[in-house]
């Protein structure tokens, strides 16, 4: 056997990180790494870096470089908030006709449901005189900063698979989310917090875990959910009797003994946890300064009506924290607030929920736009699907006065980053149930999303089972009147 | 053709530009570029093909055109294909810019040319040519005779890469250790190894294989990456992802293992044990496998729409596992890149669609015996307290009874139909369900008023009847959503003669509702309103009773025919059910639930129904229910069941794979490129399995063999290890993935035997020092001129710092356990689940046994890529990030095991801590340098905590013993060796 040369000097050392970066470590080897070149995104990790989070070069200029989407779990009811429908009023108790619910399926009413009037007034706001209901005081007062899309359609009919299938373009787990997508494609600018954040207020998630999971990709690009209890980030916190002293005094340690074997054994792997052992000292230093709102000013947390610590004001404090983190280069935070789903009584059920989030959601349009983000700050509003123009009740369920799931048209509302302000985008048929003009597609949002960052959606691949995989599957068209 | 003469071994590293020097070969350079850049629009997919013309065939590909060829085999110039490829304008250009691919390079030009020049001859691709056993070539610069080294030597013969020697036997010992057994070596073992290996390296190398092979632990520790394909976990996933009891499945894979069942059985009977003769219970257990996908209990979702997904799911795993494809892309339409045709994948997807999927016990004796005697006892309460009636109470209370009841008789049953499930008429009279169910079921059964002739039927019993194969018992037959075996009867409508019956009114013998609060009566079942009806939650397993009285009597001798329809947000039918009349003309009412049949029981049954329901004997009741309280459950597997002959479920081709869009039946058979199950064979799920191990599928034993190199080497011999399609990257050493597959089946299938050949290699125990030039010139070791090293599992981390710590438990089998993790991981998911800490030993078993649920996996494994099962995983990533820093450096788990590490080696008594602890985390002793430098860092430390800057007590748990300033120390010591790199890593 020759004697081992170990590698120790500058140059092979960047050499071997190269090498590293594009062959073994991180997961980020070969396949991610021909697929993206096949998928024709030639600036897509070819930078040299260890770090698979770098920030990458976009396809072309992005208009926006980071995106906070809050989430509406449970699905909001279009009806009470943004599409007000004077033809139900008009057919408020009758059966809706036969031939618009044919074939249709539905979680749990039958097809002879009887339609329900939307239950509160609506008037037009701003200078775009768009319409809203009465229920969104707030949102009224931004509503030319915003582009309301009225004619969102989905694929799925229940809330697993259409959180999903919002957040991964797939009905079933095991796609990268959004968030992992852009994580992978063009990096993170935060070097001691996460590229993508999940954030939550209100009850639980149908989604779970794999509305936030890398899927496929490396774990790495996974988004990091804050806890509501005990750290935000799992283990960011000292042990028990550790201070940051002895902490360091630790890391520097085992950095010292991690050095040494990367001089006996040469192996690259071994420098890439030496940079993620600083990465978490870091994250570890900067998560109670992100974390504590001392350093806002009282109109602020008044304008969110942000409470610290305050459960009632939950998702306030969110919205508050999401725009902390975006601040600090985080790419992508998803604010999901669950809550929306009202099968039974809609009218109280959107009056609670909207009280709760109506003017987190403007003030953090008006907060960005005061802080001159909103330009380069992508914000995203909606929920999996929209709620039936027919009535739910059910003697079984104990339920009344409700709407069951809509999947056929929606409303959403986006702004900043590119979005044309001041517009309402799309139609519905006077019933409320199918798109007549400019329907959305999840997958055009999230071609649009993705053309916003810079990113072709149709380039931007990873190949996994002999398959080069998209966030929007063979599907998507780039929303154009959106854009601004 | 002859695959191992031509096919050299090659390395897609060190291609480069060098390719012009070598002969073109089809299966190295020309396949996956006309795959990838060509076959979407001119591949396998007729639909798909433009300009009607296809690259795939030798055939397709040299049709004449009109004129012209697309390869004019012998003429790269007058080859459309060479014009196209080499086009500057966008319009002829090849690819075409719509189909975002890159354009040829000039050497790949290059080499399409001279491959069309030497003839264009295609070949067939190497994964569907059944392997041979290639000759291995002679001894090389290893100088080992092992066929192993010899092939390897052979691939790495002048790419002048330095080899390494072996590793040193503390590295030896370890290495093997995790490999085999997924756990570090004891203090001991390390110690043995050394003395054995002074005297007789290869000998002590032998013995410590077969030690290791034997342990139980062995089991465990493939087990993981069997259930990793299988995509076990212990709850249903989606939504809900409520507990599922499917462990018997893990135990048996464990047990398999062990016992070193061949692979070709381990198939078998995962894929088809219950179709062998008289299966045991083992083998009804292992068809678990299949059982591990995903269900969705979300309220209001269509059952079969995610019966479908799952069967999706079923056969992509089955693909994966067994046959190397990914199937995948063929569920919507013909496979652009492999010969799988759309009708091919519903074949497959046909072959392991005919069965029902019901939930069976694993009886335990001791649990059984337990049972027993408390049901004894209940039986003896019973009694003693019905001796004791006093006859004034019981003897009013029975007559009032047998007032209001009647002697009914059961109808059979003419015709049994429904929507969807099967309809079997029993023996005695009653109809069976199953099969596939719906939201919205409607029964239809024609009943035989004969018995009735000359008389009137005045009202109608219906008996909702438990039997032993409904979930949970019966009656019903929910198994998701609802609780297991409800039902929900919404209307009963009866007709006779054509004309429809009124009732006039009904009462039950018992009635609630799950999920939802509506009030159940009996009239709800004729009120018109689908959304009330009749249900018996919460006393599953028992059988319950609704009268029904006709509003008119009804003339007997003809036919009765009646619909029950159930319809709620989840499958609620009944599972069996029987029909009755009478001709009692006074007040008809249900008895109430507990009491026998006031006019058929003996009666001592009628005083023990007495002694369940009357006044009196609340005391009584109590302690009934307290001992069946104490009644523990037999536990329960998930399981196949093929259906019967008269019942079998046809599969259809589904347009763009979509549920909602079923086309033709399809007949199951296995892809057409392969050679087809043999005659006289059935072609079902057990045909399947046993070709899936036969000669006939070119991949079952490479993948197999494979998976085992990929598991020991880090890296497969084919690196996709999921996928050995046209678009998978090529075997970096074919021919001598051919001689471990032959090899594999010759030997009996044995795992076991694979593993030693492979761990007996020289290449195996090489020392895993990563020099320069290797580096630069094969980065991923994939010619192995060094031992491979990778970092451990999440899994074998924990295991290792627990079995480091003297605290992991030997104990194996069992429901899933809940070692401590911070309350934040479930808080994400659904409802909030609460993750009800284990106590005592179960906080401390193999992490194979840690409780998985799929919507918040144990957060320590998953940082560590583990699984979420969701789907199969044929490979792990090997992520290096700053979330396992945290989790290694703060999780309470890793500091529990820090601190027991310093309780064994920092007390008094010791005389060299340090060292004792370097043996036991790193199975070896510190050199001079590190001495000194973790002697300076305890001596920092514990003068931090002397002078109170640090609190011993807050570092260490104050019930676990003393919290001195030393031992505080000593912990703070060990979680800085449980960090360091070399003990996560395998080297």
């Amino acid at each position: 056997m020759k004697p081992l040369k170990p590698m120790l000097h500058s140059g092979l050392r960047s050499l071997t990180r190269r090498h590293f970066f594009h062959d073994c470590g991180l997961g980020l080897g070969r396949i991610g790494l021909a697929s993206a070149l096949a998928g024709g995104f030639p600036n897509l990790l070819r930078t040299a870096s260890a770090n698979p989070l770098a920030p990458r070069d976009t396809h072309y200029g992005a208009k926006a470089k980071r995106v906070v989407f809050l989430f509406m779990a449970g699905a909001p009811s279009q009806l009470e908030l943004f599409d007000d429908k004077p033809k139900l009023r008009e057919l408020d108790g009758k059966p809706i006709p036969p031939s618009v619910i044919a074939g249709q399926r539905y979680a749990f009413i039958q097809p002879d449901a009887a339609v329900l009037a939307p239950c509160f007034p609506f008037a037009r706001h701003g200078q775009s005189g768009a319409e809203l209901s009465d229920r969104l005081p707030h949102l009224a007062k931004v509503v030319d900063e915003i582009a309301i899309v009225k004619s969102v359609t989905t694929d799925q009919f229940n809330h697993a698979p259409a959180q999903l299938f919002l957040n991964t373009g797939h009905g079933l787990p095991g796609r990268p989310a959004m968030g992992s997508w852009l994580s992978y494609g063009i990096g993170s600018e935060a070097d001691d917090l996460p590229s993508f954040v999940v954030l939550k207020s209100g009850g639980s998630l149908s989604g779970g875990a794999a509305m936030w999971s890398a899927g496929f990709l490396p774990g790495s690009h996974a988004g990091v959910p804050f806890r509501e209890s005990g750290d935000p980030i799992l283990h960011v916190s000292n042990p028990a009797g550790y201070d940051a002293r002895a902490q360091r005094d630790s890391l520097d340690l085992i950095g010292k003994m991690n050095r040494r074997e990367l001089g006996t054994v040469g192996d690259p792997e071994i420098e890439t946890r030496l940079d993620a052992y600083e990465m978490a000292w870091r994250m570890q230093s900067a998560a109670p300064g992100l974390m504590d709102f001392a350093d806002e000013p009282p109109e602020t947390l008044a304008l969110y009506g942000a409470k610290p610590g305050d459960p009632k004001a939950a998702f306030a404090n969110q919205c508050l924290l999401a725009r902390r983190l975006l601040e600090r280069g985080t790419r992508m935070v998803q604010v999901y607030h669950s809550g929306w789903d009202h099968h039974s009584q809609v009218a109280n059920g959107v009056t609670a929920q909207a009280k709760q989030v109506d003017q987190a959601s403007a003030a953090l349009v008006a907060d960005l736009k005061q802080r001159g983000l909103l330009e380069d700050t992508l914000v995203v509003w909606g929920g999996e699907f929209g709620r039936t123009p027919m009535v739910e009740a059910s003697a079984a369920l104990g339920r009344s006065l409700g709407r069951d799931h809509h999947p056929q048209a929606f409303t959403m509302w986006m702004a900043g980053g590119g979005i044309k302000p001041g517009i309402t985008l799309g139609a519905n048929d006077e019933l409320g149930f199918h798109v007549v003009e400019d329907p959305v597609h999840v997958h055009d949002l999230h071609a649009t999303l993705l053309h916003l960052l810079g990113i072709d959606h149709t380039k931007l691949t990873y190949r996994y089972q002999g398959r080069d995989f998209r966030l929007t599957d063979v599907h998507g068209h780039i929303v154009r009147k959106l854009l601004a | 053709m002859s695959f191992s003469r031509h096919l050299l071994p090659i390395v897609l590293v060190s291609l480069g530009g060098g390719a012009a020097a070598q002969e073109v070969d089809f299966q190295r350079d020309i396949r996956s570029l006309l795959s990838d850049r060509c076959f979407k629009c001119h591949g396998f997919d007729e639909e798909m093909q433009e300009a009607d013309l296809g690259l795939h065939t030798f055939a397709t590909a040299t049709r004449d055109l009109g004129g012209y060829r697309a390869i004019a085999p012998g003429d790269s110039a007058a080859s459309e294909l060479v014009a196209r490829i080499l086009s500057d304008d966008p319009s002829e250009v090849m690819p075409p810019p719509k189909a975002n691919k890159p354009r040829l390079s000039p050497e790949e030009v290059a080499l399409v040319r001279r491959w069309i020049d030497g003839g264009a001859k295609y070949e067939e691709h190497w994964a569907f040519v059944k392997p041979t056993r290639p000759e291995a070539p002679e001894i090389g610069e290893s100088g080992s005779s092992h066929p192993v080294d010899r092939f390897l030597d052979a691939a790495r013969a002048g790419k002048d890469l330095p080899l390494n020697g072996p590793a040193d036997p503390r590295t030896l010992v370890r290495r093997i250790s995790y490999d085999l057994r997924g756990l570090p070596p004891t203090l001991a073992e390390t110690e043995a190894f050394l003395k054995a290996h002074a005297a007789d390296p290869e000998s002590a190398w032998s013995s410590l294989v077969d030690a290791f092979l034997a342990s139980p632990a062995y089991g465990e520790r493939w087990a993981r990456d069997w259930l990793d394909l299988a995509r076990y976990a212990d709850s249903n996933g989606y939504e809900k992802d409520r507990p599922r009891s499917i462990w018997p499945y893990r135990d048996w894979v464990v047990r398999a293992l062990n016992a070193d069942l061949p692979y070709d059985r381990f198939t078998i009977e995962q894929l088809a044990g219950d179709m062998l003769p008289d299966p045991t219970l083992d083998q009804l257990v292992a068809t678990g496998f299949h059982r591990n996908t995903m269900l969705n209990e979300e309220g209001g979702i269509d059952p079969l729409e995610f019966r479908y997904h799952a069967m999706v799911d079923r056969v992509a795993t089955t693909g994966s596992v067994w046959m190397g494809l990914t199937t995948g892309c063929a569920q919507c339409h013909t496979h652009k890149f492999d010969p799988i045709t759309h009708t091919d994948y519903f074949a497959l997807f046909a072959l392991l669609d005919n069965a029902d999927e019901p939930e069976i016990e694993v009886p335990d004796p001791a649990l059984t015996k337990r049972r027993e005697e408390i049901e004894a006892r209940v039986a003896a309460l019973e009694s003693e307290a019905a001796a004791a009636v006093d006859e004034a109470d019981f003897r009013p209370w029975l007559e009032e009874l047998r007032a209001k009841w009647a002697d009914w008789t059961p109808l059979p049953p003419l015709r049994a139909r429904s929507n969807l499930p099967l309809l079997e008429i029993e023996n005695d009279h009653s109809v069976y369900a199953s099969g596939d169910f719906s939201k919205r079921d409607l029964y239809e059964v024609s009943l035989d008023l004969s018995a009735f002739a000359g008389r009137e039927v005045t009202a109608l019993l219906l008996e909702a009847l438990p039997d032993p194969r409904l979930p949970a018992g019966g009656p019903g037959v929910a198994y998701y959503e609802g609780r297991k075996g409800d039902f929900f009867l919404s209307e009963i409508e009866a007709k006779a003669g054509g004309r429809e019956l009124a009732f006039s009114e009904a009462s039950v013998s018992f009635g609630k509702i799950a999920i939802g609060s509506g009030e159940i009566t009996g009239a709800n079942v004729f009120d018109g309103d689908g959304s009330t009806g009749w249900s018996t939650a919460t006393r599953e397993g028992e059988a319950h009773h609704l009268v029904l009285r006709l509003a008119e009597p009804l003339a007997g001798g003809g036919e009765l025919d009646l619909s029950l329809l159930f319809e709620r947000h989840f499958v609620a039918g009944l599972g069996r059910f029987r029909i009755s009349a009478t001709d009692a003309t006074g007040e008809l009412e249900a008895l109430p639930a507990g009491v026998p049949d006031v006019i058929s029981a003996d009666e001592a049954e009628l005083r023990r129904g007495f002694v369940r329901v009357s006044p009196g004997h609340e005391a009584h009741r109590e302690e009934v229910a307290k001992l069946l309280r104490q009644r523990p459950e037999i536990p329960t597997t998930l399981v196949m069941r093929e259906r019967p002959a008269h019942h079998p479920r046809k599969t259809h081709r589904h347009h763009r794979g979509e549920y909602l869009s079923p086309k033709e039946e399809v007949k199951p058979a296995v892809p057409a490129l392969f050679e087809p199950i043999p005659e006289g064979t059935r072609a079902d799920r057990l045909g399947l399995a046993r070709w899936l191990v036969s000669e006939r599928n070119p991949l079952g034993a490479r993948v197999a063999a494979n998976r085992a190199w990929q598991a020991l080497f880090g890296r497969g011999i084919v690196h996709t290890s999921g996928d050995y399609g046209y678009q998978s990257e090529l075997p970096s050493h074919p021919e001598l993935l051919d001689w471990l597959a032959v090899e594999f089946v010759e030997q009996g299938w044995s795992l076991k035997r694979l593993h030693r050949l492979l761990v007996t290699s020289a290449a195996y125990r090489r020392d895993s020092r990563i020099d320069s030039v290797q580096l630069a010139k094969d980065p991923d070791n994939v010619l192995l001129a060094r031992g491979p090293r990778f970092r451990l599992d999440g899994e074998m981390i924990r295991d290792g710092a627990l079995h480091a710590a003297g605290l992991l438990s030997p104990k194996q089998g069992g429901p899933g356990v809940f070692p401590p993790q911070p309350a934040g991981v479930t808080e994400l998911a659904y409802g909030n689940a609460a993750w009800k800490t284990s106590a005592d030993e179960d906080r401390h078993r193999r992490s194979l046994y840690t409780f998985a649920k799929r919507t918040a996996p144990f957060a320590a494994y998953l940082v560590f890529d583990g699984p979420t099962g969701e789907n199969c995983l044929p490979r792990r990533e090997r992520s290096n990030t700053p979330l396992q820093a945290l989790t290694l450096l703060n999780d309470p788990m890793f500091l529990e095991a820090a601190e027991a590490l310093a309780r064994l080696t920092g007390s008094d008594g010791e005389p060299d801590p340090l060292e004792s602890l370097f043996q036991r985390v790193l199975s070896r002793p510190p050199s001079e340098d590190e001495r000194r430098d973790f002697l300076a860092y305890h001596e920092a430390q514990l003068a931090r905590l002397a002078a109170g800057e640090l609190d011993a007590a807050a570092i260490l748990s104050a019930e676990k013993g003393d919290a001195t300033p030393e031992l505080a120390a000593w912990a703070m010591v060990a979680r800085v060796l449980l960090n360091l790199n070399e003990n996560i890593t395998r080297g």
